[in-house]
């Protein structure tokens, strides 16, 4: 008995001498908390009476907290279940794959055309392909409506092309399924740039120029080399858009159109407005379910694959492919979409903030940036002047810094243990865990944390804030870290093993540094979401910590001038970010792909 | 073994959740006594108690002006109650996220929890005054006899109203002098109003349309626009047709009022119609103000309702550390000075109106009583018993468009 307890001692400490297997357990330990308990009460709710409930016929006069069946045989089985349920899935499942499908084809294609070819252009389109990310979806959306905008549709304005050309697009094209699955993906193109670029980045030109000496054509290259080495890329972008498309409210609210196009989102929302939280939950479940689903699918893939290695102990090199007179072609194309989609929103913001009437451009005044009285009757100053303002800038600063401190690291640490321990239960679990709390709807997590919040007296606190933020967008990190990761080959880390260079040692002075471009995009897209995150932390700030989007969110009730003055503030912060990092480290996120 | 140990740690959070259980109710009763005191203390004895209060003074509300009312308290009566600006506010917060957050504070930690809110989803404020103890309704003494029996429980603040507004240029401005012509052919995405899923009030709205009281009243509208008695068909009553034809036309391209305003008021918009909140109309620029015609303010407003109008209440949350302090706000609301956020005689802020007697309505505007008589007001008790049934038949047709 002494033997077997000490064996299993041994094997213990054995376990735990490994960095990655403690990060793991950690991970498990901790992310399980945070991510199950949410869960349970999202699921909970679902087969709970709520207060709210009591208003139907079928659940009068049961008590409050009871269990039921109720919610989910009316959102999937009644008469009304095709209003609330199907249909809201039908349009959330095309909205999510389209935008999925645009992002990979109009990122991933970018990302090739930069790091691959000898395409002009390069350092500009690199720094500016991102600001659509950076920007929140729904300006994109607004832009997209100004712009298209007609006298035949929607709300009877002129926008700028018509105002322009006198072109006339038809209504599907500015409201419904199509231009939202075009602004979405659009906003998370940048994904599949900075994940794929990542990737072909560090590709050794080896692998290619083998082939072609072996006389490859260029398709076949592609298909049998380069699209299998970046298919994890392309299926966490995927994965990423995907799930950020069906979690997305405010595009699929804004461009509804006339009729008011419906995603699970929209339904969701109705139903947590009108305090039937059980019902809104099931959407909830089911946004959940597909990432999850499209998650294992991920996993199956890569782990059926033996290695995805591209950085190896071995010298490397890149070479481009020569394009000739199509360098300057697509380099112009792509300027130009570039231009249209990163700068004409920005410009738009700008000019909208300046208008005396809204969406009138004959007339324009600074008074909502500089004037230190009371613009209308709005009760807001000149945003200079705004003390509302510059505390919120402080907290979201404090709140974005520090998420993108916690994620960051820790994506980095898993993303390192993952890769090492890959095909392990282990592995598995702590990959799923940190990327469980994306696929959950912001508002849903939010509520989540609010009942943590308030039995560990974290309850409207900064801590609270940051802890949430956190959570949620270590996925990028991970992912990204993950993906870092697989590219290394354990040769490179073995030579400073051999020689007992410590854990600590081997990651600060040798993973990192060559992983650095990935590794440094880990923390800025958790910097950059939490900047623009508005549905997470709205619950659990209110009443106690202004942020700058949840002031936005309340200025646009008030004043379009002073929102779109805010809005563009909040923009160019990030962008300042962006550039500072890249003075002071040399990597950015535009950094990671070869401009 | 590791199946074993999942199962124990989900089983031992489903415990955490399901039996975990603050002190919250003794709290709550603790606040009703001093609610009960307080509904006939005066404004120095308020003042003597929440002067011995401590921790935050918190508020929240559906009305943005929450903000403003809560700064200008503390203006007034900082000194004497030991608040600042560091340690009062008000903040607005969405339908139901007041409800959400109330619940979860009376689970915990007191020092942080709102002491009063401002609410405007009646329906739902009864269901949580009946089925909970997390607010509580207080009558200041001072307004006995100036606010109407039916305003005093739960305590309304103030009414908000939204109006059929439209473009008065060009050669086919839709001056409608009767709702049904609301429902004509020509009429289809001329109509803008804020989609109904989105804005519980505007749901509201339409669910008291439906009501046998506004139901016969649109029956007696119908006839005389039409000459005729109208044909149901599967519609219960002329209520339902009258949403379900109104919906058919509305166009819901534009989701703030502010912005459906702002784009009425614009020559582009000539021929269109709207349904908001007159208060918007306060920021438009002088150059389009005249652009915009309110139905009700016509010589022969709109039959059978030129709009609706609904409620703002006033609540004390029993989880919060300064009850008295909440009262004595309440107080302060409900005069000439503390309604000013939001208008009253001394403004130009049309669109809101206390329900005290002795707070007259803002230069140009009308008093609360000419809007009782030309509006659909809300009636919590009719919305709770068919809320459900009718939000089913409202998104069935928004659907359908």
């Amino acid at each position: 008995m002494a033997t077997s307890l000490k064996k299993k001692m041994f094997r213990v400490r054995d376990f735990f001498s490994n960095p990655a297997n403690i990060i793991l357990t950690v991970t498990v330990l901790v992310l399980g908390f945070f991510t199950l308990y949410p869960l349970i009460l999202l699921l909970i709710d679902t087969i709970t009476v709520n207060i709210s409930d009591l208003l139907y016929p079928e659940l009068m006069g049961k008590r409050v907290g009871s269990f039921t069946s109720f919610h989910w045989k009316r959102m999937l089985f009644s008469d009304v279940s095709s209003t609330y349920f199907w249909v809201p899935l039908k349009n959330a499942l095309l909205m999510s794959t389209l935008a999925s499908v645009i992002a990979i084809i109009y990122g991933g294609t970018v990302a090739f055309l930069i790091t691959r070819t000898d395409i002009k252009a390069k350092k500009f389109v690199s720094s500016v392909f991102i600001f659509p990310y950076i920007m929140p979806s729904w300006t994109i959306a607004t832009f997209w409506k100004n712009f298209f905008q007609n006298p035949d549709i929607g709300n009877y304005q002129s926008g700028m092309l018509y105002y322009l050309t006198k072109i006339k697009v038809p209504e599907s094209f500015v409201y419904g399924l199509v231009p939202c699955a075009i602004v979405l993906g659009l906003h998370y193109a940048p994904f599949a740039y900075i994940l794929i670029g990542g990737i072909l980045r560090n590709m050794d030109a080896n692998l290619e120029e083998a082939a072609t000496i072996l006389k490859a054509t260029r398709a076949r290259i592609i298909k049998k080399i380069t699209l299998p080495i970046v298919l994890p890329a392309l299926l966490s972008t995927f994965l990423l858009v995907f799930s950020s498309s069906m979690s997305a409210y405010a595009v699929p609210q804004f461009l509804g159109g006339t009729s008011g196009f419906t995603v699970l989102t929209t339904t969701l929302r109705q139903f947590i407005n009108s305090g039937w939280y059980g019902q809104g939950y099931i959407m909830a479940i089911f946004m959940i379910v597909f990432g999850l689903a499209i998650l294992g699918i991920n996993q199956y893939v890569t782990s059926s694959r033996r290695s995805f290695t591209t950085v190896t102990g071995k010298s490397g090199q890149i070479s481009y492919i020569k394009l000739g007179v199509w360098s300057n072609i697509l380099a112009v194309i792509i300027v130009l979409l570039c231009l249209f989609f990163s700068f004409m929103p920005l410009v738009s913001f700008a000019l909208e903030s300046c208008t005396v009437v809204p969406g009138d451009f004959s007339k324009l005044t600074l008074k909502f940036w500089i004037d230190p009285g009371y613009p209308l009757n709005n009760g807001i100053h000149g945003l200079f002047y705004e003390p509302q303002v510059w505390a919120s800038f402080k907290n979201s600063l404090v709140l974005s810094i520090s998420c993108a401190f916690f994620a960051g690291t820790f994506g980095i640490l898993i993303g390192y243990a993952v890769a090492k321990r890959r095909g392990s239960r282990l592995a598995k679990t702590a990959d799923n865990l940190a990327f469980l709390p994306y696929l959950m709807p912001s508002m849903a997590l939010g509520a989540a944390f609010l009942a943590i919040g308030m039995k560990t007296g974290l309850s409207k606190t900064m801590t609270l804030l940051i802890l949430v933020g956190s959570i949620k967008y270590l996925p990028f990190a991970s992912r990204s870290g993950i993906n870092a990761m697989l590219q290394l080959s354990g040769e490179i880390e073995e030579a400073a093993v051999i020689v007992n260079v410590s854990w600590w040692k081997r990651m600060l002075r040798i993973i990192f540094p060559i992983q650095k471009s990935t590794f440094i995009s880990g923390y800025l897209l958790p910097f950059t979401s939490c900047m623009r995150e508005l549905s997470l932390f709205t619950l659990l700030s209110s009443g106690s910590i202004y942020l700058m989007t949840t002031l936005l969110e309340y200025w646009q009730v008030w004043c379009d001038q002073s929102a779109n003055a805010l809005n563009l503030l909040i923009v160019v912060t990030v962008l300042a970010v962006n550039l500072l990092i890249n003075k002071l480290t040399g990597a950015s996120i535009d950094k990671g792909v070869g401009g | 073994m590791k199946k074993l140990s999942m199962l124990l740690l989900i089983a031992v959070l489903l415990a955490c959740s399901v039996f975990a259980n603050g002190a919250g109710e003794q709290v709550s009763n603790a606040v009703a006594d001093k609610i009960v005191k307080g509904q006939s203390l005066s404004e120095a004895e308020l003042i003597a108690l929440a002067k011995e209060e401590s921790g935050d003074f918190i508020a929240y509300g559906n009305s943005s002006r929450i903000a403003s009312a809560v700064t200008n308290f503390v203006k007034k009566y900082g000194a004497q109650i030991g608040l600042s600006e560091s340690n009062a506010s008000g903040s607005k917060m969405g339908d139901s996220q007041i409800f959400t957050t109330l619940l979860q504070e009376s689970t915990g930690s007191t020092s942080k929890a709102a002491s009063m809110v401002l609410i405007q989803d009646g329906a739902q404020l009864q269901l949580y005054r009946k089925n909970t103890t997390i607010m509580s309704n207080y009558v200041p003494a001072s307004i006995k006899g100036k606010v109407a029996e039916g305003d005093l429980v739960p305590l309304v603040h103030q009414y908000i109203n939204k109006l059929f507004i439209w473009n008065n240029l060009g050669d086919n401005v839709p001056a409608v002098k009767n709702v049904w012509e609301l429902t004509e052919p020509a009429m289809k995405g001329r109509i803008f109003f804020k989609n109904p899923a989105s804005e519980m009030v505007n749901m509201n709205f339409l669910i008291m349309c439906t009501s046998p009281e506004w139901a016969a009243r649109l029956a007696d509208a119908y006839r005389s626009y039409y000459g005729k008695e109208i044909a149901l068909g599967a519609y219960k009553n002329a209520g339902f047709k009258w949403i379900a034809e109104f919906i058919a036309n509305c166009n819901f391209s534009i989701s703030s009022d502010t912005t459906i305003c702002q784009t009425m008021a614009k020559a582009d918009s000539a021929g269109n119609i709207g349904l908001f909140v007159l208060s918007k109309t306060r920021d438009l620029d002088a150059s389009i103000k005249g652009n915009l015609s309110v139905g009700a303010f016509q010589a022969s407003s709109v039959e059978p309702f030129a709009g609706f109008m609904y409620p703002l209440y006033a609540q004390i949350a029993t989880s919060g550390p300064r009850p008295y302090t909440a009262m004595l706000f309440i107080n302060y609301l409900m005069t000439e000075e503390g309604f000013k956020p939001w208008g009253g005689p001394s403004t130009t802020t049309m669109g809101a109106y206390s329900s005290s007697s002795d707070i007259g309505a803002s230069e140009g505007d009308q008093p609360i009583t000419f809007w009782r008589n030309c509006l659909v007001a809300e009636n919590a008790d009719y919305i709770m018993a068919n809320k459900s049934s009718v939000v089913d038949f409202i998104n069935a047709a928004i659907a359908k468009k």
